[in-house]
């Protein structure tokens, strides 16, 4: 008996248009953010990364290795990554010792007066630990030197916990060598490293 | 408390008919599916940015596959090549210096001077989207980086300083948001906007063209920045505060008001015309600097015999709706709850309840403007409530106020008693006189059933009013013959500084003569009514609104920090 018309939709989508990409836009910056976030934990390129690793080595051109991370132990975790035209520095963070990060810092040179010869930990590297302080508390560096660089690891812990928690941030890291970065980004990438 | 003679009849003037047989169309429902007189609208600039930020997703999407990346390297590498090929000492020293444009200190300065502007003109809807904005740009961009984690540039000489991953560009990207952020919540759009978006250009030019020649990133690295920076957030800012909702402008200071030409012009003819039956010939701005709360118009309207008619608008949007907002909410902190300041909820409440109190007031016998209704431009964001125009009106201060019009006022007051209503905003420029009878306009504050002391100082305040164009004493002994000496003595008990309108407040500070003091000598005495009222609601909301501030100082530093504005 009425002229024909199509049937309209109830349930209007919600929310539609503009509104939606702007839900859209605000989803996936908090997702970022959150991925952002957790990603701040480990911030630190992996040493089975490679392709994030060079901008580590680029921070310091004339080095030999580059600081990784290798596996952390339960309760750490990376923060603070800083690579910069003059090296690059990051935190590694123990729940056994709050607020106390130890500060990894690879540079082109070190000055390691003071500091006693230790075993290596690498082909070419020369390790070397420096303690300022036994009591009350932990305090001193560790120095990775090799040819064209050096990683300092500043470390401040209380006493009791130390001799674990220097094995673990020693073994957390892993130095990958340059001339193997070198080769996987010409296969991956096609490009050069320099120098 | 007596009831008196009602209002001379009189006050109203020539009726406008209903126009339906003037319009064209006449009223006219529209049907389901047909959009309203004024559709929400997507510019095509809007289009293209959005496009730009499907450009830059696909390009993010990209880099995550090694064989494409390494493609897109190898093509950024040989743009930067070529343009390492023209290095000179001289121009190097030039391009560090362009290059210190993109540094922090640079953002911080435009980011910090656009927040103290927008606080300082109280723009709080654009300082939140700007705010909201900057943060998401920035944890958008730092996740990208640490996402795709590539590289500087390689095989050429980095001449600049660096810092962190490559793509995308923070430095570009930072620098383009703060810039996007003063051209679209400091600078009015139209000519300065325009003129601003090119000076912005040339510095982000200036700025990637230094950064590609010392090689401190990809091109593609700046391209997705500047995506972020400019379309993507040009998009954010355009869905939070629109222009033709939240306008940018500094006439009138912190009154924005509404472009009525254009689209909306047209729509509200539309409106006008199929919801209301007015065949409308003219729309005008009316009275701006009078007021804060909506956009007042001045409606020229064709009678069904072709003669002409004016009649009165007040546009209402989604930001006066935050203004009646913040306002209430400043009400109830700093005076006390002292009548219903409940917010309205949606624009379309706020026309409904001033139209609503129009008829009342009208049924009452009130001298108010006669209402038309109210039409819809924009479902939920747009209203146009439409009332008479009392040509001829003219404010009290301007007008001859002699006995008739003291006793008329004075009469208004106590017909509202008896009405049981409160206008709540009785200042000089909301009393018109016309042919000696006195008119009330702006009933949008008024209330029902209102208390005593509201009453009372609705009397206070239009005593105050006459006094201004009289004497005290003069004015409370034409009082007497409408109201009893203690309905004076209580309305003088009530009144503060605080309970009288700023406008009434600064007349009488630049009269000179102490009014409240002096009719508080004439009336009886009677001990001050307290107006602070402290229920347990009021506690709340002022310890959540200090909490609140706290929070938000201690979260604006976290912000900072966040933002990369520390």
């Amino acid at each position: 008996m009425t002229p024909r018309r199509g049937a309209r939709s109830l349930q209007r989508r919600a929310p539609r248009g503009p509104l939606g990409v702007l839900l859209a836009t605000v989803i996936l910056a908090a997702g970022a953010a959150l991925s952002g976030c957790a990603a701040s934990s480990g911030t630190v390129p992996g040493c089975g990364d490679p392709l994030r690793l060079a901008i580590i080595a680029q921070s310091v051109s004339s080095a030999s290795y580059v600081p990784c991370i290798s596996g952390l132990a339960p309760g750490w975790n990376t923060s603070g990554f800083d690579p910069t035209q003059d090296g690059t520095s990051f935190l590694l963070n123990s729940d056994r010792s709050p607020g106390q990060p130890v500060t990894v810092r690879l540079t082109a040179t070190c000055n390691v007066s003071g500091a006693s010869p230790s075993p290596s930990r690498a082909p070419g590297v020369l390790t070397y630990t420096r303690l300022d302080s036994i009591s009350p508390r932990f305090v001193g560096a560790l120095y990775d030197v090799f040819p064209g660089g050096c990683i300092s690891y500043g470390f401040d812990f209380a006493l009791g916990s130390q001799i674990a928690l220097v094995e673990q941030f020693e073994d957390a890291i892993g130095l990958y060598p340059r001339q193997q970065l070198r080769l996987i980004l010409k296969q991956k990438l096609g490009i050069e490293l320099s120098p | 408390m007596t009831t008196l003679p009602t209002p001379r009849p009189g006050h109203e003037g020539p009726e406008v008919p209903p126009l339906i047989t003037a319009s064209p169309g006449g009223r006219r429902r529209r049907p389901s599916g047909e959009p309203p007189p004024l559709p929400r609208h997507i510019d095509h600039s809007i289009r293209w940015y959005l496009a730009l930020a499907g450009i830059a997703g696909a390009l993010w999407a990209a880099m995550s596959v090694p064989a494409v990346l390494g493609l897109i390297t190898r093509a950024d590498l040989a743009v930067l090549h070529v343009v390492a090929a023209v290095r000179t000492a001289w121009l190097t020293r030039l391009m560090l210096d362009v290059n210190a444009l993109a540094s922090p200190w640079t953002v911080r300065l435009l980011a910090f001077g656009t927040i103290a502007v927008l606080v300082a003109y109280r723009r709080f809807q654009h300082l939140a989207a700007y705010l909201v904005i900057f943060l998401a740009a920035v944890l958008l961009l730092s996740a990208m980086r640490l996402e795709i984690g590539r590289m500087r540039p390689t095989g050429i000489e980095i001449l600049g300083p660096w810092q962190g991953y490559a793509q995308p560009s923070q430095p570009v990207a930072t620098l383009t948001l703060a810039l996007v952020g003063v051209l679209y919540t400091l600078m009015p759009a139209g000519r300065w906007r325009n003129r601003g978006k090119w000076a912005a250009g040339i510095i982000l030019a200036a700025v990637c063209a230094a950064r590609l020649y010392l090689a401190v990133e990809h091109p593609t690295d700046q391209l997705t920045a500047l995506i972020v920076g400019w379309p993507l957030a040009v998009v954010a800012f355009w869905l939070a505060v629109p222009n033709d909702v939240f306008p940018v402008s500094y006439r009138g200071g912190r009154k924005a008001h509404l472009d009525i030409g254009g689209r909306r012009g047209s729509a509200i003819v539309t409106a006008l015309d199929h919801q209301l039956g007015l065949a409308v010939t003219g729309v005008e701005p009316f009275g701006l600097e009078g007021s804060a709360g909506s956009t007042p118009l001045r409606i020229q309207v064709r009678g069904p015999a072709s003669d002409k008619t004016v009649l009165f608008g007040k546009l209402y949007t989604l930001s006066h709706l935050w203004s009646d907002r913040w306002y209430k909410l400043a009400r109830t902190v700093i005076y006390g709850r002292l009548e219903d300041e409940k917010p309205f909820s949606t624009v379309r409440r706020l026309a409904e309840y001033e139209d609503h109190l129009l008829r009342l007031m009208r049924d009452a016998g009130l001298p108010t403007p006669r209402p038309y209704g109210f039409a819809e431009i924009t479902p939920e964001r747009e209203y146009l409530i439409v009332m008479e125009f009392f040509e001829g009106g003219r404010e009290i201060r301007g007008a001859q106020v002699d006995d008739r019009v003291i006793d008329d006022a004075l009469r208004v007051v106590r017909r509202l008693w008896d009405a049981g209503v409160a206008h709540r905003d009785i200042k000089p420029s909301n009393i018109l006189v016309r042919d000696g009878s006195v008119l009330l306009i702006d009933v949008a504050f008024a209330t029902v059933r209102p208390t005593p002391w509201r009453q009372a100082v609705d009397l206070a305040n239009m005593m105050l009013t006459l006094a201004l164009a009289s004497t005290p004493e003069h004015v409370y002994e034409r009082a007497l013959s409408l109201f009893a000496a203690d309905d004076v003595a209580e309305a003088f008990a009530a009144c503060r500084s605080i309970t009288i309108p700023s406008q009434l407040r600064s007349l009488i500070r630049a009269d000179g003569r102490d009014l409240t003091g002096r009719f508080g000598q004439l009336a009886p005495p009677r001990r001050p009514i307290p107006i602070q009222l402290w229920d347990i609601k009021r506690v709340a909301i002022t310890a959540g609104l200090f909490a609140a501030l706290a929070a938000a100082v201690a979260l604006f530093g976290i912000y900072l920090s966040v933002a990369g504005l520390l």
